[in-house]
């Protein structure tokens, strides 16, 4: 029986596993990918409540727009990181804790 | 006479101004310089005659001029503290002025004589007109403190004057001695001038009065010491230095150094008078002091001890300096007998002769060329026989010695036999006044010797420096010379002060209401008369009442009754009669010993040896001042001082300090290093680095630490806000 | 049913394609494993009646973002281990035991949270009848155009900055 839970729990899942990602990782691309994991999470969340709870058509377009900021966030996120890489050579989080200078 | 300002006030300025011009133009135009002081001097005589004139034209012993105005004022609530200053001339004044720029025109045209090779012709001339206006400034003085300010202006003038040949050591040691030999009593003069202060508020003779009709000097008291005396006794101190009282003679003689017509002017006319001026000025403050005891016997001691130096002086200027100091002691002694007026009439016959003595010392000195040595001869045992050289010269000093030694019909007779009549009227009264008339009485008769043997050795006898008196020059009568001389010398008649010889009614030359006048007009100062008393404001028109005073009668039993009128008379007949007695004593001795050669005085010599060794030396007062007081005194005390300077006050007290500030130093440098510097400047660092270690952990720049904490608070926050648990 | 069968299918792609992108030593493999997640999630979004996102998910992400990151992996040195000449490791380690026990941790303690409110939320929660079906293609056009027309706009600008962005960061540049 498929119900709001299971989505709740896979978007649950999604959501942990992103987050894994993002702190066990320590390489900024696969940090990246963890956030991919993150936001469709959220996006998973609101589709499943449109779906279960009110029958409005808002959590689509909100998925929509999480989808749109996802592409954006990986393109800029990616050229930040391919700079980063021609300045350092490296994509290891750590040599970016430089916060100054 | 209505009286403004601008007719006191040239008295003064005219000197002065004269000293103010002459000060520029006397290197360039000498002559001008000397015409303008004598010029000066001169016109100050006629502003001070005519003064002279209104107050013999009133008559009252009452009538004065008293005009003030306030100078600074300091008071507030009870406490009176302030200074008026102003002019106050009263009988006694008036006859001052006259004398003072009487005989200080005369010396300064004698001085156009004396001093005409001199290369510093033009200065002396400042001095004197600077020391003129100084004094007239004294006598004009309605305060003690502009007193003082003459009086030691008269006393730099005098520094400078005993100094004026400053190229001879001995003047400018004369010239130091004398300064700070008379700043011993300046000092105890302005401790006077304060003691007088702290009660009366402010330093008006009239003020001062005034207290003391009102009984304000009653039961103050300063260190157990009723400050009336302490007071009198500061003013007394201050007269003792500038008139040469024992013990602060000793400048004096050596002022002799200076040339003699300002020996004439300072030493022994005006300024040393100034001194007894003052304590006749302060006459009720030394009665409320219950100082006049002392004052006699200071002024008996001086007057006989003075005398007894000048029996052995063999320098002409010596032996009248010293009889400058034995005169002056007449009047101390006559102030310390209560003989308010005769003391004063001694100071101005004594004023008059003692000047002509002194010019004429200078005229015969000035005569006396030696020719080996290029200076003028002072001593007498190279002078004798000179009355037929100098004739005018001569009868000028014959007159005044007359005076001097108080030879019936002169001032000198008058004056002095008045005071030792009083002296012998109180010590008929007081045992403890005994000694000073016996003092007084003694010193009379060595005034006659000595001044006597002091003619007979300069101007009778054969000369015994034959080469000198025959290089001396016949004397011609000029103005600038003899004339002054004579004038003096007229008025060393004892007709002009008193028309009777022992101060009574035996002979009367003058009609009978003007007879006494010295007597009716110069009256002590009754305190009482000056209780309601308002001065007059300072202003250039007159705005003072007319009062019409009434001519003051003479009065000769000054308000005794009869019988006791008749036992002072007797005492004063008796003093009078001793008194000639002791001339004729005093001047046959002087006859017998250096006239007629009948006594020889080297056989006094031997025989008191001793003694005479002891007047050489002047009673050693010289020598006790300079091996004891000053070496054994002075010299310890200067060397303990700067013992206690180098070794506590330094060492405790400066080096103490700075021991103390390195102490301070090194507790503040703790406090600094620990408590500033660590604990508040390290401390807030130490803090900020604690904060900043924890922070930059916070802020490390690793992004997954960021996001761990996060995540954790995002988790803690909604586990705490989520309602549905 | 059908339903049914692609939801069991597309968990089963979500769940495992998370973990081996957890897990994945390789992150080219971690990328590919990236695309079944999204696959998964595209699949669930299709259980959910959402065709139309669907459709966007497999377009942006398989065709967009994960060639993006693929690209990105390539050019920053693919998946050899090699160190830089400052010594610093090109592509690091895909995680140690440490930050994975961190990880754990963290999930651990999130977990209890998130379950937990999951759960309780859930036991309050009423089925009530599903809606049918139907395209929201229609209604998600009408809905950006009127409602959302602001955040459309906005979000239209966002891309056209995070392109321009994009491309002035990565632009190569001498120093």
């Amino acid at each position: 029986m498929v119900t709001l839970g299971s989505y709740l729990f896979l978007s649950f899942a999604l959501f942990v596993a992103g987050l894994a990602v993002i702190i066990a990782r320590k390489n900024i691309i696969a940090m990246l990918l963890g956030i991919e994991l993150m936001l469709n999470a959220a996006a998973l969340n609101f589709v499943a409540y449109t779906r279960f709870v009110n029958s409005n058509i808002d959590g689509h377009i909100m998925a929509l727009f999480i989808i749109v900021i996802a592409a954006a966030e990986a393109a800029v996120g990616l050229a930040i990181v391919i700079r980063f890489f021609q300045l350092r050579e490296s994509i290891h989080i750590d040599d970016a804790a430089q916060l100054q200078n | 006479m209505d009286y403004t300002i601008s007719s006191i006030a040239p008295i003064v300025l005219l000197p002065f101004f004269a000293f103010a011009i002459n000060a520029f133009i006397v290197k360039r135009f000498t002559k001008l310089a000397v015409f303008i002081s004598c010029a000066a001097i001169l016109g100050s005589f006629g502003f001070a005659y005519n003064i002279f004139c209104d107050f013999m034209t009133v008559y009252s012993a009452d009538y004065h001029i008293h005009k003030t105005f306030n100078w600074f004022n300091l008071s507030h609530g009870n406490l009176n503290f302030k200074v008026d200053m102003g002019i106050y001339i009263d009988n006694m004044s008036a006859v001052m002025l006259l004398m003072v720029t009487g005989a200080a025109s005369l010396i300064h045209i004698f001085s156009t004589y004396y001093m005409k090779e001199d290369v510093r012709y033009g200065r002396f001339f400042v001095y004197l007109s600077l020391f003129t206006s100084a004094m007239l400034g004294l006598v004009l003085s309605d305060n003690l403190l502009s007193v003082f300010i003459f009086w030691e202006l008269m006393g730099f003038c005098s520094y400078s004057l005993i100094g004026f040949y400053y190229e001879k050591e001995g003047a400018g040691n004369a010239s130091i001695k004398a300064f700070m030999t008379t700043r011993v009593g300046d000092v105890f003069f302005l401790f006077g001038i304060l003691a007088i202060w702290s009660i009366v508020g402010n330093v008006t003779f009239v003020d001062i009065y005034k207290t003391i009709a009102a009984g304000g000097f009653d039961g103050a008291m300063a260190l157990g010491i009723p400050l009336a005396t302490v007071a009198a006794f500061s003013i007394f101190m201050g007269t003792v230095g500038k008139s040469a009282q024992v013990p602060l003679q000793v400048w004096l003689p050596d002022a002799m150094w200076g040339p003699t017509p300002c020996s004439a002017l300072i030493h022994a006319a005006t300024m040393v008078a100034a001194g007894v001026y003052l304590s006749l000025r302060c006459y009720p403050l030394m009665e409320v002091g219950n100082l006049t005891t002392a004052i006699a016997y200071i002024g008996g001691i001086t007057a006989f001890g003075a005398a007894t130096i000048a029996l052995v002086q063999t320098d002409i200027k010596a032996v009248l300096a010293y009889s400058t100091i034995s005169q002056l002691g007449y009047m101390v002694l006559g102030v310390g007998v209560g003989s308010y007026n005769a003391a004063f009439m001694h100071l101005i016959t004594h004023a008059v002769f003692k000047a002509c003595l002194f010019l004429s010392a200078g005229s015969v000195i000035h005569s006396l060329h030696d020719h080996h040595t290029h200076g003028h001869v002072q001593e007498m045992p190279r002078m004798g026989g000179l009355r037929k050289k100098m004739p005018y010269t001569f009868i000028a000093m014959l007159l005044c010695t007359f005076a001097i030694a108080g030879v019936p019909l002169f001032s000198g007779f008058v004056s002095k036999d008045r005071i030792l009549g009083d002296a012998l009227l109180a010590a008929g009264y007081s045992k403890s006044f005994i000694i000073p008339a016996a003092l007084g009485f003694g010193g009379a008769l060595l005034t006659a010797f000595y001044m006597f043997r002091m003619m007979f050795l300069t101007f009778f006898g054969e000369p015994r420096d034959k080469e000198l008196y025959d290089h001396t020059k016949e004397e011609k009568i000029s103005w600038n010379r003899n004339v002054p001389l004579l004038i003096l010398a007229v008025f060393t008649l004892g007709v002009f002060y008193s028309g009777s010889l022992t101060g009574q009614k035996i002979v009367k030359v003058f009609p009978k209401d003007s007879i006494e006048w010295f007597k009716t007009l110069i009256v002590e100062p009754k305190v009482e008369k000056f209780q309601n008393y308002q001065s007059e404001p300072f202003a250039w028109t007159d705005t003072r009442n007319k009062t019409r005073f009434e001519r003051t009668k003479y009065d000769p039993t000054y308000g005794l009754p009869q019988e006791e009128y008749d036992h002072v008379h007797h005492v004063h007949l008796i003093g009078a009669g001793m008194s000639v007695l002791i001339v004729i004593l005093g001047v046959g001795m002087a006859a017998m010993m250096y006239l007629l050669r009948l006594w020889n005085p080297g056989w006094w010599v031997n025989t008191f040896a001793r003694f005479y060794r002891a007047l050489q030396n002047k009673y050693y007062f010289d020598d006790m001042y300079v091996k004891g007081l000053i070496k054994k005194g002075l010299l310890p005390l200067n060397n303990l001082l700067a013992a206690i300077d180098m070794g506590i006050y330094d060492r405790y007290a400066i080096d103490g300090w700075q021991y103390v500030v390195r102490k301070i130093y090194l507790v503040s440098k703790w406090f600094d290093n620990i408590m500033v510097d660590t604990v508040a400047v390290d401390g807030t660092g130490a803090s900020v680095r604690l904060m900043n270690i924890v922070l930059r952990t916070l802020q490390s720049g690793r992004v997954q630490f960021y996001f761990i904490i996060i995540i954790f608070l995002l988790t803690f926050s909604s586990y705490i806000f989520n309602q549905n648990f | 049913m059908f339903e049914n069968i692609l939801f069991f299918i597309s968990s089963f792609l979500v769940l495992g394609g998370a973990t081996m992108v957890v897990l994945s030593k390789n992150l080219m493999h971690a990328c590919i494993f990236l695309l079944f997640t999204l696959f998964g999630v595209a699949g669930l979004y299709l259980t959910l009646g959402a065709d139309f996102l669907a459709a966007a998910q497999l377009v942006v992400y398989a065709g967009g973002v994960v060639i993006l990151m693929l690209f990105g992996i390539m050019l920053t040195g693919g998946t050899e281990n090699k160190e830089n000449r400052f010594g610093i490791e090109k592509i690091p380690g895909m995680g140690s035991v440490k930050t994975y026990i961190v990880a754990g941790v963290s999930i651990l303690f999130i977990a209890t949270v998130v379950l937990k409110i999951i759960a309780n939320y859930m036991r309050h929660y009423q089925q009530t009848d599903l809606p049918e079906y139907m395209t929201t293609v229609e209604r998600i056009g009408h809905s950006l155009l009127t409602d959302h027309i602001l955040a459309f706009e906005i979000s239209s600008i966002l891309l056209l900055g995070a392109l321009i962005g994009a491309a002035m960061i990565a632009r190569p540049r001498k120093s």
